[in-house]
C-alpha cells in the first residue's frame, strides 16, 4: 500500500498527537505563553466550561503583540483567533483531512474534538511529519540528516 | 614481480549499470518526494537580516513580511534563524532584549538542505530532527529560499489530490 492511499485510509488516531494545552478566556497573555514555554508547544486553545474550543492563540499572535507593544497582561480571550470548522478534526477523521484541514486555513496546529465536541489532543505539522517518517521508512528514513555537497579537500590530499 | 599487464578486449569490463534496478515508487507522491528536487517546493519568498542586526530589526521584518521565521545571513550564507517560537521563549517578556543583537537569540548553525537534495531529506529533517524552518542553500552555500510548516503541507497536498 502507497503513503497516498494510507492518508487516505488511515485516521487521526493513528497520528503521532500531543496534549492541548487548554486556557479559559480571563487568564492573562502572559500566563498563556509561560504555559507554552513550560510545555514547549507553540498554541494554547481557549475553551469554554466544557471544555469545547472557543479560539486559539498560538506563538504567531505573540509575535504580533510584541511588534505591536501589545500589553501582555490582557486576557487571552481578547486576543485569540477563532477556530474555523475545518480547524477541528476527530479522531476518527481520514489523515488527509489534516492535511486539508491545514492548508485551508492555514494554521500550524489543528484542534483534535471528541463526540461531544471537546477538546482531546493537539496536532498539526510536526504530528503529520512523524507520521510520514513512519510510513515511508525507506526512503526517507535513509536520507542523510547533514547536507555536505562537496569535499574541503581534494580525494586523497 | 610486476602485474602481467593483458591488452584489454572489450568485454573486459562489466557495465556497472548492467543490474541496476531503477526505484519502484507505490505511487505519485512517493515518487515526487524521492526523486524530485526541493527547488520543485515552494521555497520563496525569503526573509533575511544581516548578522549585525537587531531583535528589533527581526520583529520588525517578520511583521512586514508576515513570516514566523528569518534566516540571519552573513554575505548570503545562512549563520543563523529567528522564528516565532525565539520570540516566545526569549523575547516577548522582557523588553530590554529588542535593542540587543540577533546573535544572541537566534538558533545558530541551522540544519540545511540544498535545493538540489530530494524533498524527503526536508521531510527527514523536520519530522526526526524536530526542525520546523529549514534554510535552502544552493551549490555555493548561499541561501536561496526556506521551507516551513506551511510551504510543506502546501507541496504535499498539491501531489496528494
Amino acid at each position: 500500500m502507497g503513503l497516498r492511499e494510507d492518508i487516505m485510509n488511515e485516521t487521526v488516531s493513528e497520528l503521532p498527537l500531543r496534549r492541548a494545552l487548554t486556557v479559559h478566556a480571563e487568564l492573562s497573555i502572559n500566563q498563556a505563553c509561560e504555559l507554552m514555554r513550560e510545555n514547549k508547544l507553540g498554541c494554547v486553545f481557549v475553551v469554554d466550561e466544557q471544555d469545547r474550543p472557543l479560539g486559539k492563540f498560538t506563538e504567531r499572535q505573540v509575535l504580533k503583540l510584541v511588534c505591536d507593544c501589545v500589553s501582555l497582561d490582557e486576557p487571552v480571550g481578547s486576543r485569540m483567533v477563532p477556530i474555523p470548522e475545518s480547524g477541528c478534526v476527530r479522531m476518527a477523521d481520514p489523515v488527509v483531512k489534516v492535511l486539508e484541514g491545514m492548508q485551508q486555513t492555514r494554521l500550524r496546529f489543528l484542534c483534535v474534538v471528541d463526540g461531544e465536541g471537546k477538546v482531546v489532543a493537539l496536532t498539526g505539522q510536526k504530528g503529520l511529519m512523524e507520521y510520514f517518517t513512519e510510513h515511508f521508512p525507506r526512503q526517507i528514513k535513509v536520507q542523510m540528516m547533514s547536507s555536505k555537497m562537496h569535499m574541503n579537500t581534494r580525494e586523497g590530499a | 614481480m610486476g602485474r602481467k599487464r593483458n591488452p584489454v578486449e572489450p568485454g573486459d569490463f562489466e557495465d556497472p549499470l548492467s543490474n541496476y534496478d531503477p526505484p519502484a515508487y507505490a505511487d505519485e507522491l512517493e515518487r515526487v518526494l524521492c526523486a524530485t528536487e526541493v527547488s520543485q517546493m515552494p521555497i520563496r519568498p525569503l526573509a533575511y537580516i544581516e548578522k549585525d542586526a537587531t531583535v528589533q530589526d527581526a520583529l520588525d521584518t517578520m511583521c512586514k513580511y508576515e513570516c514566523s521565521c528569518v534566516v540571519v545571513e552573513d554575505a548570503g550564507r545562512a549563520v543563523g534563524i529567528f522564528s516565532a517560537r525565539d520570540v516566545l521563549n526569549k523575547v516577548a517578556h522582557d523588553p530590554a532584549t529588542r535593542p540587543m543583537p540577533i546573535t544572541e537569540f537566534m538558533t545558530p548553525d541551522p540544519r540545511t538542505v540544498y535545493a538540489t537534495d530530494c524533498p524527503a531529506k526536508a521531510l527527514n529533517l523536520m519530522a526526526i530532527g524536530g526542525f520546523r524552518h529549514i534554510p535552502v542553500l544552493d551549490v555555493n552555500d548561499k541561501v536561496v529560499g526556506m521551507l516551513g510548516p506551511r510551504r510543506t503541507t502546501e507541496f504535499l497536498q498539491e501531489h496528494l489530490i
